[in-house]
């Protein structure tokens, strides 16, 4: 049994706007010990996946359809409190801004050890001496001394590693982090991933990896899900999205991340930007910046398909699947492009790409 | 000291941590009316309905085929006090093509079985732009390109009986 299954999950926001529809007709299993990467652009819906394996949506919000199996439990039949033992506990959260997750009232220390004497009953003392052992092992100089300081006292990459600390303090099962690195310069990025990878490993975590950058995917995943407009474009393990990309908006992503020694006077971009979820295209959402669209794109809506029979994906956890009518037979060009393998840099060649 | 979950009681006194006496302070700022309930108390249900009118609009009334028609939806509260409506479901308003939903032969949501509020300050205008795609939906995952043809764009607050100001239509022609 995987340790998530999401099946079918349907998130709308009931906005003045109309009606948002952020997440749609999602599924994605996350294994014991797996590191999962959630990748896309602004907007994709990757957050708000996260905050629904959470049970943090909001109101206007609302899970409007699909269940969320937890162990084989569904999240969305829980209690409230049934959830609270959950949520901090067996799922915890990396978020976004590190300085925004960390109240400024309390001691760093403090707010981590309050984690611990919650959902662990340990007493104060134990927490405390747990919690200087975490900041130590998240790589927090003099661990014991800024037990005691301030969120504002500590720099933007070790406010991150504390809430990593947070995040890891009751040894959950599955860790979400949101795009974890976004904030913070390369070289605390690269110790951070590297740490993440560690800890999970030791800890024998999970990980739901959500970021924008596939570097960082390439970096500390096994799998990946592309996602677009609130539905996943492709699922592959990472080896073979990187080397062998399938869905023409991986393509995109893929060949718009910068290179050392590129020649290129100008970095590839994917034209246009993500469609307003009010109003979203017909057809495949990503027809209107899509190379490769033709007019059957404007009509059909594709769904996840084994790129190499056609056939509808059947979820396992090992597939490679994309949502492109090229592989329904649907489009006469065809997908015109190739992937140059340069040492261990694939580099992607769009070809003759048609308005 | 009360802690940030509620659990456990540190020892240490932090002089910015809210106790149990604290309750009994109310902050000043949370004294506002909530005029939507107001109005909901005052204003009675025909005039709140009469207070607000809907219209919309397209830049041209001829389009040629296969290119996307924008249009606009424009509220307004024509009453110099706030007005709330009570919506049947949370999608506040709608916008039709031939009387179908967001131009769909299938129900594309499913809102949760409860009411929705459209709040509108006092004289406030709201405006949304949306764009039907000249085309039908025919299927969850199919669609069909409109005929030649006239075809009648709407737009409704989503109340019972939203005839009157409610609603509006206006009528775009797609031409080869």
């Amino acid at each position: 049994m995987a340790l998530v299954e999401i099946n079918d999950l349907t998130v709308n926001f009931y906005t003045e706007e109309g009606v948002v529809r952020a997440v749609d007709d999602l599924s994605y299993t996350i294994e014991r010990g797996e590191k999962f990467g959630v990748v896309g652009e602004s907007g994709a819906g990757k957050s708000v996946t996260a905050m629904s394996l959470m049970r943090l949506i909001e109101d206007p919000g609302q899970i409007e359809s699909g269940e969320i199996l937890f162990k084989g439990e569904d999240l969305l039949e829980m209690s409230e409190e049934r959830v609270r033992s959950i949520r901090g506990n067996e799922i915890a959260m990396i978020f976004q801004d590190a300085q925004t997750a960390l109240n400024p009232v309390y001691t760093v220390g403090e707010q981590i050890s309050e984690v611990i004497r919650h959902h662990l009953d340990y007493g104060e003392r134990e927490a405390k001496e747990r919690t200087i052992r975490l900041l130590d092992e998240v790589g927090i100089p003099e661990a014991e001394a800024r037990y005691s300081d301030y969120p504002h006292e500590f720099s933007g990459g070790m406010q991150q590693r504390a809430v990593i600390a947070m995040a890891l303090s009751c040894d959950p099962d599955l860790l979400i982090a949101d795009e974890p690195t976004t904030a913070l310069d390369v070289t605390i990025e690269a110790k951070i991933l590297d740490q993440l990878e560690d800890l999970a490993d030791e800890f024998d975590t999970s990980i739901q990896l959500i970021t924008h950058d596939l570097g960082v995917i390439a970096q500390v995943c096994d799998r990946v899900m592309v996602m677009y407009g609130g539905r996943p474009v492709e699922k592959a393990p990472v080896e073979e999205l990187y080397y062998d990309p399938k869905h023409p908006y991986s393509v995109g992503l893929m060949s718009s991340i910068p290179r050392i020694g590129d020649t290129r006077e100008r970095l590839q971009t994917i034209p246009g930007t993500m469609p307003d979820l009010v109003d979203v295209p017909t057809g495949c959402s990503f027809h209107p910046r899509c190379p490769y669209a033709e007019e059957a794109c404007t009509r059909k809506d594709p769904v996840l398909v084994d790129p190499e029979t056609g056939h509808e994906a059947s979820g396992d956890p090992g597939e490679h699947a994309a949502a492109c009518l090229e592989y329904t037979g649907d489009l006469t060009g065809g997908l015109d492009y190739t992937v140059e393998v340069d040492g261990e840099d694939p580099q992607i060649t769009p070809g003759d790409q048609r308005e | 000291m009360r802690g940030l979950l509620g659990g456990g009681p540190p020892d240490d006194v932090d002089p910015f941590t809210p106790d149990d006496d604290d309750d009994e302070y109310r902050p000043q700022s949370a004294r506002s009316v909530n005029s939507g309930l107001l109005s909901r108390w005052l204003v009675p249900r025909a005039i709140r309905r009469w207070a607000i009118s809907l219209s919309i609009e397209t830049p041209q009334a001829e389009y040629e085929l296969g290119s996307a028609i924008p249009f606009r939806v424009t509220m307004k509260n024509a009453l110099p006090i706030p007005i709330t409506l009570t919506t049947r479901s949370p999608v506040l308003w709608a916008w039709t093509v031939e009387g179908l939903t967001e131009a769909s032969h299938v129900d594309q949501y499913d809102p949760p079985d409860e009411e929705g509020k459209l709040h509108f300050e006092r004289g406030e205008r709201k405006q949304f732009a949306g764009e039907w795609s000249g085309r039908f939906r025919v299927t969850e995952r199919e669609w069909e390109p409109a005929d030649p043809g006239e075809y009648a764009l709407g737009a409704h607050v989503n109340v019972d009986g939203h005839e009157g100001s409610l609603a509006d239509e206006c009528v775009v022609r797609l031409v080869r």
